[in-house]
């Protein structure tokens, strides 16, 4: 079943990020393996000597993605702004994920500037995607500033650590409107099966694919991993309770 | 002439934008330019004239998540 962002229609709900790859060959069987639709990727002064060396779009097969860049490199609003803009310059697309980091160790999202940022581009007509950290709230403003989707982290960039905060990336999922994407700290396909099980609309996997033993494979995982998860969420999953049930007739019976 | 390209101070033969993106070998439909703190659209390129000590951004897409 189709989904949109932006007025833009999706099937797949896995958003591939198209860092740390092993080669550019791996990274287009990744791609194809995901199925995905919407690859991000970051902005970088050209290397002058050598300016082909991270020229990726050069080694993509196939011109029906749609271009997801990242601010990433920014320390607040107005750096991501200026990205923004240089990658919108692109002519690519004009959809942009807002990452702004409050520091290095971490990489986790600077709430405030996040908040600055997607409000600006909203008004500069960009189709904003802001990642941002799992707080409920702000989560609601980035909607209510115009974001076309809203990004929360499950854990931090690269970590592999999943889902750190369940309750709160439900609640997300619960109240917004605009579709939520799971983005960051996706270790395994049992990851993001728990975040289509919690309500998300999709995940934004980087990492997990592109450092795996073997990237391709865990590319597929993810794909039906994703929608193993939106099935069950949408099939309704049993309550918990603390005593059996019996499934089968009780007693002898014979 | 000299310029500031990337951070760098560079001596450069080009005289527009157009003869330094062709200069350093880029693909021109990957390049984004920025011109002393401008975007200079690719239409623009070729009439784009460069002056000593004109400080200028050239970046493009790369492998990111």
């Amino acid at each position: 079943m189709k989904w949109k962002i932006g007025g833009k229609p999706l099937t797949s709900r896995i958003f591939l990020g198209t860092g740390r790859f092993p080669s550019p060959l791996v990274q287009n069987q990744a791609i194809e393996a995901s199925g995905a639709e919407v690859l991000t990727f970051a902005i970088r002064r050209v290397h002058l000597d050598a300016p082909h060396d991270d020229a990726i779009l050069q080694h993509l097969e196939g011109d029906h993605f749609i271009y997801l860049p990242n601010t990433s490199g920014a320390s607040n609003a107005e750096e991501a702004i200026r990205i923004a803009r240089l990658a919108r310059a692109s002519g690519l697309s004009d959809w942009i994920k807002v990452e702004i980091h409050a520091d290095q160790k971490t990489l986790l999202p600077d709430p405030v500037e996040t908040l600055k940022a997607t409000e600006a581009l909203v008004k500069e007509g960009f189709v904003v995607l802001p990642y941002t950290s799992d707080d409920p709230a702000l989560a609601r403003k980035l909607e209510e500033a115009g974001a076309a989707a809203v990004m929360p982290g499950g854990s931090p960039i690269g970590t592999g650590l999943g889902l750190l905060n369940p309750y709160n990336l439900g609640l997300i999922a619960e109240e917004l409107r605009v579709p939520v994407v799971v983005d960051a700290g996706i270790g395994s396909a049992a990851d993001a099966v728990q975040a289509m099980e919690l309500g998300a609309d999709g995940v934004l996997i980087n990492t997990a694919i592109a450092r795996a033993k073997d990237p391709a494979a865990m590319a597929q995982a993810m794909k039906l991993a994703v929608e193993a998860g939106r099935l069950s969420r949408m099939a309704g999953r049993i309550p918990k309770k603390k005593y059996a049930t019996a499934s089968s007739p009780l007693g002898l019976g014979v | 002439m000299q310029l500031k390209i990337n951070g760098e101070t560079r001596e450069v033969a080009a005289r527009t934008l157009s003869e330094l993106i062709h200069q350093f070998g880029l693909n021109e439909r990957l390049v984004v330019a920025e011109v002393d703190g401008e975007i200079i659209d690719r239409s623009e390129w070729e009439e784009a004239r460069l002056t000593e000590g004109m400080c200028i951004e050239l970046v493009q897409f790369v492998g990111g998540g």
